[in-house]
């Protein structure tokens, strides 16, 4: 077989216009493709980060909106293998006004629990002390101190939609991770103080960390049981990394929208890159004649076509993963809520991915012709013109 | 006697082919004996069916009645990855069209039959390099096609069927695209190869001055082969 490689090769570099545009083409497409690849298998495969493997997040069962009783904090902390529990509350509001740029996470927490919840973040000591010492002081992260040129003692007043105040905040802290650097954390006291007794007392989210990676869906399935059936509020806990999943899927059916992209980017790259071998075949069908009268047989003719589009198409998918993966560079900086995209790249498995489609969609797309000019008869291919 | 063997032999060979409503019958009931060391010239009129004759030699093509052997096989019984095999090794054919592949080299070109061999590299090259010194091409190993002439690129077609070493050249109007100097460095070719190598040669042609070079000559009429020495009648 491998005998008939330089031939191969040599075909594929016969038209070089027609060839290297359809391997921009196969290229382009298994770009997108790659990129929605590595999201499916960030989102739907990858162990989460770290830090996050140990986190998990208690909600309402009914909705993320709705609340649950403070209270439960201690119950949850009884529970074996929970290290910490900590409440958290998004307050959702404005900065400045409602363009998406300046939209960022903004939670009330315990600032005394906060660091051992987060023990990625990495935050001066004595600008720790400042935060957790001060009702309106305010930790967010470096990249959003970078942003705004925020520097420590400014002020920071977030208007609030949720609920009913205006938060005036003082810059205490900066923390720095790998992962998020995009989070203001305040003082849920200061929240709390403001709101009227009716509302007081509640928790959006309990944020949990556990001994270990191994106890997680465990202690998930504890505080579930712990709260079914109560009158106050039943929960659903799962791991950080799922909790976040959810969140994007309440925007709708993201797993079936991501295969959805993908199925529509491979069929199209498939027509396109079958009508291109045809027309290539059908030029050499004389050729083809000639081979087989020097004693070729259909099969090896066969092979050598569909060789010579696996190959072109094999070129267009390893150009096509590195362009995606300098696409997940670019996503990677962007401002993001989901740690996963934070660490977007293309996998071994994802490019093997994206380039065993390539390979697909090159076997597929000329195996009819292929295998018609391999059949023609001798006679009738050597009549064909060129 | 050997010299008297028999490479190929058809009895009531016909050849029709059938387009929708149309029959045409290329070959009516040809009887032809053709022996080893023989030169044949095939001639006749645009559309007697000499091409057609040619295919069928080859096993290029199936007869639709009656008996073909060639080099003692019946090629209507053989599979057709046994033809495939048997052609690679045992005919050489040549066009009027040259039919190189344009992105070959002349070396490239000629080595393309001993890929179906098992020879490795190397043999492959010195085997495809002799043929083209053979026909005198030695120095144009490198060259494309398009870089050649007419008359060498034919030459180079010549060493491409030759290089397997077979025992039957079957050539279709070889100089039918050549000129007058070039048509007879051809003929000279493949006169040497009938006589030094001892090839059988069958070769169509429409030129009469071509035909010399051949040491017997059939005439086609319309389908039916003319009986030995006798000419068409216009
Ligand atoms: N594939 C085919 N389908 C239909 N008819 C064919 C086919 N091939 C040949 N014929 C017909 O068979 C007859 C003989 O054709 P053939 O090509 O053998 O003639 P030829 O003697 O080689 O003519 P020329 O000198 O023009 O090459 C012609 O009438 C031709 O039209
Ligand atoms: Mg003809």
């Amino acid at each position: 077989m491998f005998r008939y490689l330089p031939l191969v090769v040599k075909n594929c570099w016969r038209n070089r216009r027609r060839t290297t545009l359809t391997i921009i083409s196969i290229g382009a497409s298994l770009c997108l493709l790659g990129v929605l690849m590595a999201i499916y298998h960030a989102f739907y495969f990858s162990d989460p980060p770290p830090e996050q493997a140990l986190r998990l997040v208690t909600r309402n069962r009914v909705s993320l909106t709705f609340q649950m009783p403070q209270a439960y904090r201690e119950q949850i902390k009884q529970i074996p293998g929970v290290r910490e529990v900590m409440i958290s509350q998004w307050f959702g509001g404005t900065y400045k006004d409602r363009r998406p740029e300046n939209m960022f996470a903004r939670f009330a927490s315990e600032p005394d629990r906060l660091f051992t919840i987060h023990g990625e973040m990495r935050v001066p000591e004595n600008q720790k002390k400042a935060f957790q010492r001060e009702r309106s002081a305010c930790l967010v992260g470096k990249a959003l101190a970078d942003k705004y040129g925020w520097k420590l003692g400014d002020r920071i007043t977030i208007v609030g939609d949720i609920f009913p105040l205006n938060l005036e905040l003082t810059l205490r802290a900066i923390y720095e991770a790998d992962l998020n650097n995009e989070t203001l954390y305040f003082n849920r006291e200061y929240l709390e103080e403001s709101l009227s007794e009716r509302r007081r007392g509640n928790a959006g989210t309990f944020n949990i960390l556990a001994d270990s990676p191994e106890s997680v869906p465990r202690i998930a399935a504890a505080v579930d049981t712990k709260f079914r059936n109560s009158s106050a509020a039943e929960t659903k806990t799962e791991a950080e990394q799922a909790f976040q999943l959810g969140f994007i899927s309440a925007m709708g059916n993201v797993k079936l929208f991501l295969l959805s992209i993908c199925g529509a980017v491979t069929f199209t790259i498939m027509l396109v890159s079958a009508n291109t071998m045809a027309m290539s075949v059908r030029e050499r069908v004389r050729e083809v004649g000639v081979l087989r009268t020097l004693g070729f047989t259909p099969a090896a003719i066969m092979g050598m076509i569909l060789g010579e589009a696996v190959a072109i198409s094999i070129i267009g998918g390893v150009i096509g993963c590195g362009l995606a993966s300098l696409l997940c560079g670019v996503v990677r900086s962007a401002p993001a809520f989901i740690l996963q995209l934070k660490t977007l790249s293309i996998t071994p498995p994802v490019a093997a991915a994206c380039i065993g489609v390539a390979a697909f969609i090159g076997l597929v797309s000329s195996a009819v012709p292929a295998w018609s000019a391999s059949r023609t008869p001798i006679v009738e291919a050597l009549r064909a013109s060129d | 006697m050997t010299t008297e063997e028999t490479v190929i032999q058809a009895r009531a060979l016909t050849k029709e082919f059938v387009r929708d409503e149309f029959h045409v019958i290329a070959l009516q009931d040809v009887d032809i004996d053709i022996h080893k060391g023989e030169f044949v010239a095939l001639m006749g009129p645009s559309g007697s069916g000499k091409s057609t004759l040619l295919h069928l030699i080859a096993a290029m093509d199936y007869a639709t009645g009656g008996e073909i052997r060639v080099l003692g096989e019946n090629l209507r019984a053989m599979s057709d990855g046994e033809i495939a095999r048997w052609r690679n090794h045992n005919v050489g054919f040549i066009f009027q069209q040259f039919n190189l592949i344009p992105v070959l080299t002349a070396l490239e070109n000629v080595e393309l039959p001993l890929k179906l061999t098992n020879l490795n590299k190397q043999e492959r090259n010195d085997h495809a390099t002799t043929a083209l010194k053979l026909v005198g091409l030695g120095d144009r190993l490198g060259h494309f096609p398009r870089q050649l002439s007419g008359g060498q690129e034919q030459r180079v077609a010549i060493a491409r069927a030759i290089v397997t070493d077979p025992a039957l050249i079957l050539a279709d109007e070889p100089t039918g695209n050549l000129d007058a100097a070039s048509a007879q460095e051809v003929l000279s070719i493949l006169s040497r190869l009938n006589k030094e190598y001892g090839k059988t040669i069958v070769m169509v042609t429409h030129d009469a001055h071509a035909a010399r070079s051949a040491t017997k000559v059939r005439h086609l009429e319309k389908g039916a082969l003319l009986p030995e020495g006798q000419l068409p009648a216009d």
